[in-house]
């Protein structure tokens, strides 16, 4: 059995296949798996080679064999993996002489970007992969190997694909540059913490690099990883010489470095482009008595995403907590409006004032909350590259967001009842995270620290049966409101300090909570954080947009020696203070709203609309400063006198200077007003959203409601939400020749299911003829014409000269 | 006024007109952020140019149908297929700043057009220097897409480059490059030097367009 020999013995992997199948014609951009059928004697040969070279497991040639390349073609996926195994198989049985050679199905990428940057569909990307998985476990291959992988969201779905259609080994490796990154900007640690989350067998690197420019990146796996490591280079960096490929490093030199790598602690080791028989041969001769170096299992509590791996260690880090709809009314309205900008948003101000992790809680009762926070979660990542929290108490949420999360999340929660174990446990064990444990159980929550310990020990120890480890789980020793349990902050201050000594477990809290009821809640949160950072808090789940909350981090990370230098303090306090003493010589300028609105500035539009409240109604501001400042930029746009990024500017500032407004409305009830509603859509296959969103911001400064259904949309989707929202006018946009078919396709369905509805459209290749030609209403050659379009269309009269 | 400045002007649309102080800020300020978050791969890769006729080429196994490819290819004996990137950071980046900041993103795109034209023109002349040595000539690249070369030949490129594993660079299934901010193309090499190449916006018949270059 491979799972009895990885780790403990070094196992040699065979060498490159495509630099053979090029010396015997294969011409590129060829796909070298249809060999597997039409020269099946070839393939079977070069794996023979490599057999009799040392190698103890071989890999199929069905790196590129998956459902998205050969759907279409001449042959059959099932008849190439299937042949490929047999391939495999028989170069074994040629040449193994008794010894025990694996096969094993090799799965490369799609040669596809996922969503949400792409277009492929994890769950796509996860079929695909299947399909191949499969037909390699009919075939009979005894392991499952996916390698070149430089993607932690596509390495996902394959592993995933594997892990859950075959009950084999599954080594991966993925493709590193000499920075230690993947080309989709994720590092070694959050490679290692995703892969060991999925419970990979092996894992390491490989392509890419020659042996030499990979010795750092091994280096640096061995530090993260406890897994067996697998390292397979090319022979060198390539080279090109008359149009041909080529590489350099000849076996000798090839067998010299992998000996370095192996004592540095590679168990499972090959090669990748332009080696051949020859170098595995002399790896296999240099390498054949050296010890094997176990990994050892390392001790850290990390969460990645696919950017980064953040590391719950000994010096606090922030979780923030403002995506969590609880007691906020804008975010429940945001939640059934479907907006998800208005989360994304939060994100990002969330990360720009200094957080580490989100929480991320979409929770309400009449929106379908699974649906909501896969979507939350997809698209997110692409906006922050911070880990995420998965919050919810319901298991199929969490399940299907935990499946579709790009990394190891963050998993709140479980507690010490035996049906949440149950429940939450198995998910941790099968797609990997940090799980936040609650102390808390069927008999609630015990009033001693003591009590709450002994839930946190039941946790961990439940979670072991499942192979979870104690660096997987995170405590929460629960926050009483003080006002009403006046020893409640002793008792989780003693908690605290508590698990964190009696059990080494990382730990994290809720923190505002304590002051539910008091006055001056900020003044008691920011010290009873102080206090539980110096009792042993990990992560605090805090409001990153309080200042309060935050002057006490990053205080207490310069008291406690965690800010070298003091310099991250003094980098966001000492400017502070330059401010206050500037503002005392230099008095702000007077400037009229509809000027800064003219000249583009955001904080001076807030300003002077604050200032005229004073005097003046909301809505008679808008009408005798806002309008005509907007009416103003467009004309001036229209005559080209004003560019783009101007108009845009002014757009920003007029917002600001409305969200003052509206909020002013809101706080005497009287923003009820019913606004048209737009609905705005890249179309299908479309991937370039800056048209559409230049024209909503635009037509949101009109005071128009817009729906934006964002880019890569199914025309069926768009129908859908026109006839469900009631809504009259839809903007498409399109950038290339290729999808403005999918425009006329919606068009199309929008006639004859909403035909009350008008379509404008925009987008490069598009002009006024092009325009009729399908179908649509009318043609925006700029993003002004939209809103002239519409206020037109809603009988707002045109104030345009 | 730097080149890099001027440029991004032209491609935001100033033509000639004067600019204000705050864009030409979120001008250097896009630069300085591109050049934090901007992750430039270039691969390319020289095969054999076969002519069948004025408008049909085949580079490689690739055979294709088109007179201005055919036009600029005249005399050649190979060509040099070019994908470039500035990878995927960038997509993020305008995708975040599109969220309050949509000025930024227009400046921001623009710019980043100007520094992936500028990267291949760098990468070109490394490859033109190298030809060169051995007496032969690389001439203005040409993209998918452009004139009648279509841009279904995108995949065929991709896959004769090796693209998605060499430099990350892949597309959609309407033939769009993920990253956004890419480029395939194919440069014609010969044995002969051919003087004055007439390139990029020069060489475009459309002379009303505001975004020219003069």
């Amino acid at each position: 059995m491979l799972l009895d020999r990885l780790g403990k013995e070094l196992l040699f992997l065979d060498g490159g296949m495509g630099t053979l199948l090029q010396e015997k014609g294969l011409q590129p951009g060829e796909l070298p798996e249809i060999w597997n059928l039409e020269h099946a004697d070839e393939i079977t040969d070069i794996h023979r080679r490599y057999v009799e070279a040392g190698s103890d497991m071989v890999l199929t040639n069905t790196f590129g064999a998956n459902a998205l390349k050969f759907h279409s073609g001449k042959y059959r996926l099932e008849d190439i993996v299937k042949a490929g195994v047999a391939c495999a198989r028989k170069g074994a049985e040629l040449a193994a002489d008794g010894r025990e050679v694996y096969v094993g199905l090799d799965i490369g990428p799609t040669g596809k970007l996922l969503k949400p940057m792409g277009d492929l569909a994890f769950e796509e990307a996860y079929l695909a992969f299947r399909e191949t998985v499969r037909y390699g476990v009919q075939a009979g291959v005894d392991f499952i190997h996916i390698e070149t992988m430089s993607d932690t969201y596509e390495v996902k779905a394959a592993v995933l694909a594997a892990k859950e259609n075959s009950d084999l080994p599954v080594c991966v490796t993925m493709i590193f540059d000499e920075r230690g990154k993947l080309l989709t900007g994720g590092d070694v640690p959050s490679a290692v913490a995703l892969l060991e989350g999925l419970r990979a067998d092996a894992l390491g690197v490989n392509c890419g690099l020659g042996p030499r420019q990979i010795f750092p990146v091994v280096e640096e796996i061995r530090r993260y990883a406890s897994i067996p490591l697998i390292v397979k280079p090319n022979a060198g960096l390539p080279k090109q010489k008359d149009g041909a490929v080529f590489y350099d490093i000849d076996p000798e030199q090839f067998a010299g470095d992998m000996r370095r790598i192996v004592e540095m602690g590679a168990c499972v080791v090959g090669g990748c482009c332009g080696t051949t028989p020859e170098h595995i041969r002399k790896m296999a001769e240099s390498c054949a008595c050296l010890p094997v170096l176990c990994a050892e299992a390392k001790e850290d509590t990390i969460v990645s995403s696919y950017g980064k791996a953040v590391t719950l260690g000994d010096c606090p880090i922030i979780i923030g907590e403002r995506i969590n709809p609880t007691g906020k009314k804008k975010f429940r309205q945001a939640l059934k409006d479907h907006d998800i900008d208005y989360i994304l948003k939060e994100a990002v101000a969330q990360q720009d004032s200094g957080a580490h992790i989100l929480d991320v809680n979409v929770g309400l009762p009449d929106i379908d909350e699974k649906k909501m926070m896969c979507e939350a979660v997809e698209q997110l990542q692409s906006v922050t590259s911070l880990p995420l929290q998965i919050d919810t108490s319901d298991p199929e949420t969490m399940e299907a967001a935990m499946r579709i999360y790009n990394g190891k999340p963050m998993v709140n929660s479980v507690n010490g009842k035996q049906e949440s174990m149950d429940q939450v446990f198995p998910l941790v064990q099968k797609y990997g995270g940090v799980v936040v444990g609650l102390t808390i159980d069927e008999d609630g929550i015990p009033p001693t620290a003591e009590g709450r310990a002994r839930i946190a020990q039941k946790i961990i120890r439940e979670a072991a049966k499942y192979g979870i480890a104690r660096k997987d789980i995170v405590i929460d020793v629960l926050a009483m409101t003080v006002s009403s349990e006046p020893e409640g902050a002793k008792t989780t201050l003693e908690a605290l300090r508590l698990v964190r000594r009696r059990y080494g477990v990382r730990t994290v809290l809720g923190v505002s909570n304590i002051s539910f009821g008091l006055p001056g809640r900020p003044l008691i949160n920011s010290n009873f954080y102080t206090m539980a950072m110096l009792n042993g808090l990990s992560a605090g789940i805090i409001n990153p947009l309080s200042a309060d909350m935050m002057g006490s981090y990053h205080a207490y990370r310069a008291l406690m020696n965690y800010d070298e230098n003091c310099r991250e303090y003094i980098s966001r306090y000492g400017k502070e203070q330059q401010k206050d003493q500037g503002a005392v010589t230099a008095a702000p300028a007077q400037i009229t709203l509809k000027t800064a609105i003219e000249k583009g500035l955001k904080e001076e539009a807030a300003l002077a609309a604050k200032a005229l409240l004073a005097a003046e109604e909301p809505l008679d501001i808008i009408n005798s400063q806002m309008i005509p400042a907007l009416d103003e930029v467009g004309k001036g746009f229209e005559k080209g006198s004003i560019f783009l990024p101007q108009l845009l500017m002014s757009a920003d500032a007029a917002r600001s200077g409305f969200g003052v407004l509206n909020e002013a409305m809101a706080a005497v009830g009287g923003s009820d007003e019913k606004k048209d509603k737009i609905i705005l859509a890249t179309v299908r296959g479309d991937i370039h959203d800056i048209g559409k969103n230049i024209v909503k911001v635009l037509l949101e400064n009109y005071g128009f409601d817009v729906i934006d259904l964002g880019k890569d949309v199914a025309p069926d989707v768009i129908v859908r939400e026109t006839l469900k929202r009631n809504v009259r006018l839809v903007g498409l946009s399109a950038l290339m020749t290729t999808t403005v078919a999918s425009m006329e396709q919606t068009i199309r369905l929008l006639r004859q299911r909403a035909p009350q509805c008008r379509v404008m459209v925009g987008g490069a290749v598009l002009n006024r003829e092009y325009a009729d030609m399908i179908g649509a209403d009318f043609y925006g050659k700029d993003a002004m014409q939209s809103v002239y379009y519409a206020k037109e269309l809603f009988g707002r009269g045109i104030d345009k000269q | 006024m730097d080149g890099r400045m001027k440029e991004a002007l032209r491609y935001l649309g100033y033509g000639r007109h004067a600019v204000d102080e705050r864009t030409m800020g979120l001008i250097e300020d896009s630069f300085a952020e591109l050049e934090e978050v901007a992750d430039r791969k270039f691969v390319y890769r020289i095969f054999e140019l076969i002519r069948d006729g004025e408008a049909d080429i085949r580079i490689g196994r690739m055979q294709i149908h088109s007179a201005s490819l055919g036009r600029n290819m005249k005399g050649c004996t190979h060509a040099a297929l070019i994908g470039a990137t500035l990878g995927i950071g960038v997509d993020m980046r305008m995708k975040r700043h599109s969220l309050n900041d949509m000025a930024r993103v227009v400046v921001l795109q623009a710019c980043a057009s100007v520094m992936l034209e500028e990267y291949l023109d760098e990468c070109q002349a490394g490859l033109e220097k190298e030809l060169e040595a051995q007496g032969r000539f690389l001439r203005p690249r040409f993209s998918p897409g452009y004139g009648d070369f279509l841009i279904c030949h995108q995949s065929e490129i991709l896959r004769m480059l090796d693209a998605p594993k060499k430099i990350g660079l892949t597309m959609t299934d309407g033939y769009m490059l993920t990253p956004v901010k890419s480029v395939t193309a194919a440069a014609g090499i010969s044995t002969t030097k051919e003087p004055c190449h007439i390139r990029g916006c020069e060489s475009c018949g459309k002379r009303d367009c505001s975004y020219r270059r003069n």
